[in-house]
């Protein structure tokens, strides 16, 4: 047998990927409640439609607290912090050795390509 | 302002449920997003997967680095969550609301006769680990480096296509899925039921990406709605993960069930109003 996910270099893996989504979660959170104040601040109606996302304008929105900015690039923290998580966790199998695990992870971050890639083609 | 701290209470109150319950908030929060503030399903939907990515990072870094979630089982079969969410993700905009709403009241009156039954086997003995009599299978690597110390994992395609299934669910209806994922795994792949909640976790943020990336491509993910909600759930599955061990869940077990039943009658009353 080979080794399960529990002994001391895979679970090395663990603390690492764990730590990364931890953080990554966070800062994104914390970017979302500075939106949020921002929003209230300015006394925004969520509910009447937030702007869309204009990745050149978020720099720019954050610079003049304006909370779209904040809230996008929190919102976009916080969709790379699952991928991060698969390429980290490639990097990990890939010194390891784990070449079918290298595979399946490789293998995910196609997957979501073509979620970017399909999405914006049928839209 | 007030509809902002409205958003966040709602939020607040879906994460905390869902967090003492072992359910993502997303069956909650498409219904409230829906029905109480009048979203079209489909943005309530973007940003319930949103709102589960938060649920999933925010716990599964935890299980993570206690290694209660599996990590190898969790990317081997998130593969397959993935293509089903993105497969889903696709679909939705070719279903007419109605259909969606329809599909969401089923998975809500699914949801609650799964949490009736949890709650009459919650007062048998918890199964920590699965004595596993068979043979191990063909695919010998799978067997070997997808089991724990404790347990071994078993029929890995069945558990792909049960995964498959849940993505294709979690994208069309904004949930995490761990209502199809925990019972394969637990039951079809022979895994621990504490490690399958924590690696189903784990695999939600993945498989709400994937969805939540198509969403987003449509312009289908509105910035204000989403950052109270996800900042409300954020705060509520914090709450819920520190005060689950002292709340006696079985009251708390019936009222769900009834709010599920519920709202499953008020979706059915929209789709076909």
């Amino acid at each position: 047998m080979t080794a399960g996910p529990h002994r001391s270099p895979g679970a090395d893996l663990d603390r690492t990927v764990g730590r990364l989504l931890t953080i990554g979660t966070n800062a994104a959170v914390l970017l979302l409640a500075i939106g949020c104040v921002l929003l209230f601040a300015y006394r925004l109606d969520p509910l009447a439609g937030g702007p869309p996302l204009e990745p050149g304008l978020i720099i720019d929105d954050i610079t003049h607290l304006q909370p779209a900015g904040f809230i996008w690039l929190g919102l976009l923290v916080l969709l790379a912090t699952p991928v991060m998580r698969v390429v980290v966790s490639l990097r990990g199998f890939i010194i390891r050795g784990e070449r079918t695990m290298s595979i399946v992870a490789a293998l995910i971050l196609v997957v979501i390509a073509l979620s970017i890639v399909l999405g914006h083609a049928e839209s | 302002m007030l509809v902002g701290l409205w958003l966040i209470t709602g939020g607040a109150a879906a994460g905390l449920f869902g967090s003492l319950l072992g359910l993502g908030g997303g069956v909650l929060i498409v219904p409230l997003l829906t029905l109480v503030f009048n979203l079209p399903l489909l943005t309530a939907v973007g940003v319930s997967l949103v709102c589960v990515i938060v649920t999933s990072g925010a716990s599964a870094g935890v299980f993570l680095e206690r290694h209660v979630a599996n990590l190898r089982l969790g990317m081997t079969l998130e593969l397959f969550t993935a293509t089903g969410a993105l497969l889903g993700g696709l679909v939705a905009f070719l279903l007419p609301e109605k259909a969606l709403e329809i599909l969401f009241s089923g998975l809500l009156i699914y949801t609650s006769i799964t949490m009736l039954r949890r709650g009459r086997a919650a007062g048998g003995p918890e199964e920590e680990t699965v004595v596993d009599e068979e043979e191990p299978g063909e695919d010998q690597f799978f067997d070997a480096s997808l089991s724990g110390p404790t347990y071994r994992v078993k029929r890995v395609p069945a558990g792909a296509l049960g995964s498959v299934g849940a993505g294709v669910v979690s994208a069309l209806l904004g949930i995490g899925g761990g209502i199809v994922k925990v019972p394969v795994m637990h039951l079809v792949m022979g895994v621990p039921l504490r490690v399958a909640t924590a690696t189903s976790n784990l695999m939600m943020g993945i498989t709400a990406s994937a969805g939540a990336i198509v969403y987003l491509s449509r312009g289908l993910i509105d910035p204000f709605v989403t950052a109270p909600t996800a900042l409300g759930v954020f705060v509520g599955a914090s709450i819920g993960s520190r005060v689950a061990h002292r709340i006696d869940v079985r009251i708390l077990r019936a009222l769900f069930v009834a709010i599920l039943l519920y709202t499953a009658f008020q979706m059915l009353l929209r789709a076909f109003s």
